[in-house]
């Protein structure tokens, strides 16, 4: 059909009637989907949480600006490549940390605004937001983080812009061992991260007695990954097991071929570094081949211990053993104890991932810095930092190797700068199908036991 | 030792040499084939549309002594002769590798590679069904729909949300019809609001208009669907579990199954969910192909796919058609995606990667054709699982999946870029 090139009365009508029902299905879309976004709302790919209670209006604008909120930013990835179960905990847990604060009187008389801002996980991503934080956005500080390639990203636009980060979760040795004054951290580094993977195989190997020689490790292509699957290899060596290394894109999906692969390599045992909806995928196809955690051991990723989204995704994930940060619930202090009861009443969740207690005290510990500090100057906010004492819901958190106390003068390793050096990793097991983590065994270390591992494929 | 940073890397090739010069070889003659061929077949007045192509893969099969033969001969380049070339690349190409790395499983271990090449299969056949889709669509509409990633996530989402939370123990039928519905709807409305007024000559640069449009509805989808149903990745539980049975009785060598894994002569190995989404695939390609053939609806589609004003000045409503295509794309999208969502972690970003795959596989096929889409499935299915089980890096075979698709793509550009079974251009 050609048309024509002086349309008639009739199809210029039909046209511009196509036109109003074009533009009323748009506004009649956009209506539906502004109605159906989540409150607080997501704009965007980025979600603002306003945590803070409204500042009161008073006449003079010097009194509205002394009453201005005091802004901490926050990092979490809420969607994919990231590990959304890691982001959501930390998404949920933080504002708890500032409605405590606002609801004691706020910061130095000031309310407290939490700004959340989603990563994706990916290190472009979690530099462009860390940006945005700073410049547009004028935080003092940031909490959070979940996935190490953003902290690896964020802290050089931290580093630059001269604003703290507490980063929560993210274990990459680098982000410390750079001794920027602005970096601080609450999770393990990926070296003792490994350490402990190994020293629990040793133990599985030693004193269980369960028969490894050779393991298979499944890891992304990440900051997190590739150090953490370098390190466990140079660690098993040393202990005469061999390791054969797989690596992935972060939030990879099929599986199938390589697991061909790992099943060739006939492991002792498989651990998986794989965050985020690929190691769930990679679990659940190696169980659907025959190789998955009822079958071999294998040590899952840290994402497992968010019990829903895993036995949703992983309906043959029993046995699988999970190292978990953060203190067993029967050590939790009245801090963690406050906080879980909070979290269960707003999540509906029996428990608070690891992710979740440290994203709360990292807002929490940038808040007491503030305090006492007594300012919101980055400077005096970082030596605050430097010198803190917290009661957190991850047990006493403090830096002592700072600016007083440098690794030089400690005589250790760069990386333990600004590191807090006790977070405490234990290894835990579901042994019942749809098990919440609360729930599961812990089974090393023998300080934290409250059961014998169950070891398949033996 | 390792590449670069990585001490924990191993396996290297043992004689890589070998196959480092078995590439160049291809490289080098493929070049000389097939650039010089069409100017010697210009030069005699001879047929040019197959001479780079075929002199190519001529070229690349035997160098000097297959090229020179054809120089002077100057024969008629048919399919034929392009398949045996093929033939005896893919064959020197193999055994290039052979010799370079004789301790590789794919060399040395039949086993893994008849597992490799079945998962090769098996996942192409699920490939060719989502790449169905957006090849109907193209060839109907002359469209590439971006949405078509988003159609597939939907089609899993309203499968899971059907099955697992609105209706829990519902029969998986019904999650997969809902699916169907729900993304046959909105392709209509979509087609009927967005991209009716393309075939009516209203819009201006219809091409750009399409790839924003559907980019736009891309988004929506994909957001509106997170900000209904969450970022938490999802998955359906197994559609039919099979029952445990060994054939024969008492071994199980000839075929052995259990609710979660089908195994064939003791050698291949298929996860349920995997063979189930497959079967699902042929069964819909089937399906299709008997509409497009047998009924006059689908003879009309694909009278309108050769000749748009030709078709309706037989009487058949082009726009209609239009709506039909489009709609019947996002269903076969929102299919692939129904079947998918008890295989993979199911998210609101999942059909990015699909998507990716999908375009891949109809420029390989050939842009609008049906069984070059389904047969481009089965090579972006095949190689990336001869990749994964193959290159020797372990730490680095399963990091290179979406390259793999994107090497045939590139070559399939260079050599044919109509694609394996495309419209000359």
């Amino acid at each position: 059909m050609i048309p024509s090139l002086f349309p008639s009365k009739r199809r210029l009508q039909q046209r511009r009637a196509q036109k109003f029902w074009a533009a009323a299905a748009l506004a009649l879309l956009t209506l539906i989907f502004a109605a159906c976004a989540p409150l607080p709302a997501t704009v965007g790919d980025t979600t603002q949480e306003e945590a803070a209670t409204e500042p009161q209006s008073t006449a003079a604008p010097a009194a509205e600006e002394a009453m201005a909120p005091i802004k901490i930013g926050a990092l979490a990835p809420l969607s994919a490549p990231g590990a959304v179960g890691c982001g959501e905990a930390m998404r949920d847990a933080m504002p708890i940390a500032a409605d405590e604060i606002n609801a004691q009187g706020g910061l130095l008389g000031r309310p407290l605004e939490l700004i959340i801002v989603d990563t994706e996980g990916l290190p472009e991503r979690g530099t462009a937001v860390t940006e945005r934080l700073i410049n547009q956005d004028a935080v003092v500080a940031i909490g959070g983080g979940c996935h190490s390639s953003v902290g690896v990203a964020a802290k050089e636009v931290a580093h630059d812009n001269g604003v703290p980060v507490v980063f929560a979760v993210p274990w990459n040795d680098t982000i410390t061992s750079v001794q920027y004054p602005e970096i601080f951290r609450l999770a393990p580094l990926n070296s003792e991260g490994s350490a402990i993977d190994v020293k629990f195989i040793q133990w599985l190997r030693d004193k269980v007695g369960v028969s490894i020689e050779k393991v298979v490790i499944l890891t992304e292509n990440t900051d997190y990954g590739i150090p953490v699957a370098e390190e466990t290899t140079r660690l098993l060596g040393e202990l005469g097991i061999e390791a054969v290394t797989f690596s992935v894109d972060i939030g990879a999906q099929e599986f199938a071929a390589i697991i061909e692969r790992v099943k060739a390599e006939n492991p002792d045992m498989i651990v998986t570094l794989a965050t985020g909806e690929g190691g769930y995928n990679f679990i659940q196809q190696a169980a659907d081949a025959g190789i998955g955690p009822q079958d071999v051991p294998m040590l899952c990723n840290q994402v497992s211990l968010v019990s829903d989204a895993f036995w949703t995704n992983v309906p043959d994930g029993n046995f699988c053993f999970v190292r978990r940060i953060g203190p067993p619930p029967q050590l939790y202090n009245d801090v963690a104890i406050n906080f879980l009861t909070e979290y269960q009443a707003r999540t509906g969740k029996e428990a608070a991932e690891s992710f979740a207690l440290a994203a709360y005290d990292s807002i929490r510990l940038i808040a007491q810095a503030i305090s006492e500090a007594g300012s919101t100057d980055p400077t005096e906010i970082i030596n605050a930092l430097e010198n803190i004492t917290h009661e957190g819901s991850l047990g006493t958190i403090t830096f002592p190797i700072n600016q007083n106390n440098t690794p030089e003068q400690a005589g250790l390793d760069p990386k333990w700068w600004h590191q807090f050096p006790d977070p405490i990793i234990t290894v835990v097991q579901y042994q019942e199908a749809g098990q919440d983590s609360i729930n599961a065994i812990s089974v090393y270390p023998a300080s934290y036991q409250t059961g014998d591992p169950v070891i398949v494929g033996q | 030792m390792a590449c670069g940073s990585l001490p924990f890397a191993r396996n290297r090739m043992e004689h890589a040499a070998i196959f480092g010069w078995a590439l160049l070889w291809f490289a080098f003659w493929g070049v000389v084939g097939g650039v010089i061929t069409p100017q010697i077949y210009a030069r005699k007045d001879l047929e040019i549309s197959q001479a780079s192509f075929g002199g190519a893969v001529i070229g690349a099969a035997l160098g000097p002594f297959s090229l020179l033969p054809l120089w002077i001969a100057t024969p008629k380049i048919d399919n034929r002769m392009i398949g045996v070339a093929g033939a005896l690349v893919v064959g020197i190409f193999i055994t290039a590798f052979a010799l370079a790395d004789p301790d590789n499983l794919c060399v040395a271990n039949g086993e893994f590679v008849i597992s490799q090449l079945a998962n090769g299969i098996v996942i192409g056949i699920i490939y060719g069904l989502m790449a169905l889709g957006l090849t109907l669509i193209f060839s109907i509409l002359g469209v590439v729909s971006f949405a078509h990633g988003e159609f597939y996530m939907i089609g899993g989402m309203v499968t899971y949300f059907m099955t697992a939370e609105w209706l829990p123990g519902a029969p998986p039928i019904v999650g997969i019809l809902a699916s169907c519905v729900v993304t046959f709807s909105i392709g209509y409305i979509f087609e009927r609001i967005f991209l009716r007024p393309l075939g009516s000559g209203q819009i201006e640069r219809p091409g750009e208009y399409a790839i924003l449009v559907t980019f736009g509805l891309a988004f929506f989808l994909q957001y509106f669907t997170q900000a209904l149903a969450s970022a938490n990745p999802v998955k359906a539980q197994r559609f039919f579990p099979f029952p445990r049975t060994e054939i024969p009785l008492d071994s199980g060598s000839l075929l052995r199954t259990t609710p979660g894994n089908i195994t064939i002569l003791d050698t291949i190995s298929i996860p349920n969910p995997r063979f189930t989404a497959a079967l699902l695939a042929l069964i819909m390609l089937a399906a299709l192909l008997w509409f497009l053939y047998h009924t006059w609806t689908g003879k009309a589609l694909r009278a309108v796919s050769q000749d748009r004003q030709a078709a309706a000045v037989a009487g058949i409503n082009p726009n209609s058609m239009n709506t039909l295509a489009f709609s019947l794309g996002a269903m076969l999208a929102g299919l692939s995606g129904a079947s998918l969502v008890q295989v993979f972690s199911w998210l609101p970003q999942v059909g990015i990667p699909a998507a990716a795959r999908s375009f891949v596989i109809i420029v390989l096929g050939g842009m609008g054709s049906l069984p070059g889409a389904f047969l481009g499935g089965l090579v972006v299915g095949i190689v990336e699982a001869a990749g994964t089980g193959c290159v020797p890096d372990a730490t680095r075979a399963a990091a290179y999946i979406p390259a793999y698709g994107m090497v045939i793509l590139t070559l399939v550009l260079l050599l044919k870029p109509t694609g394996l079974f495309g419209r000359e251009l």
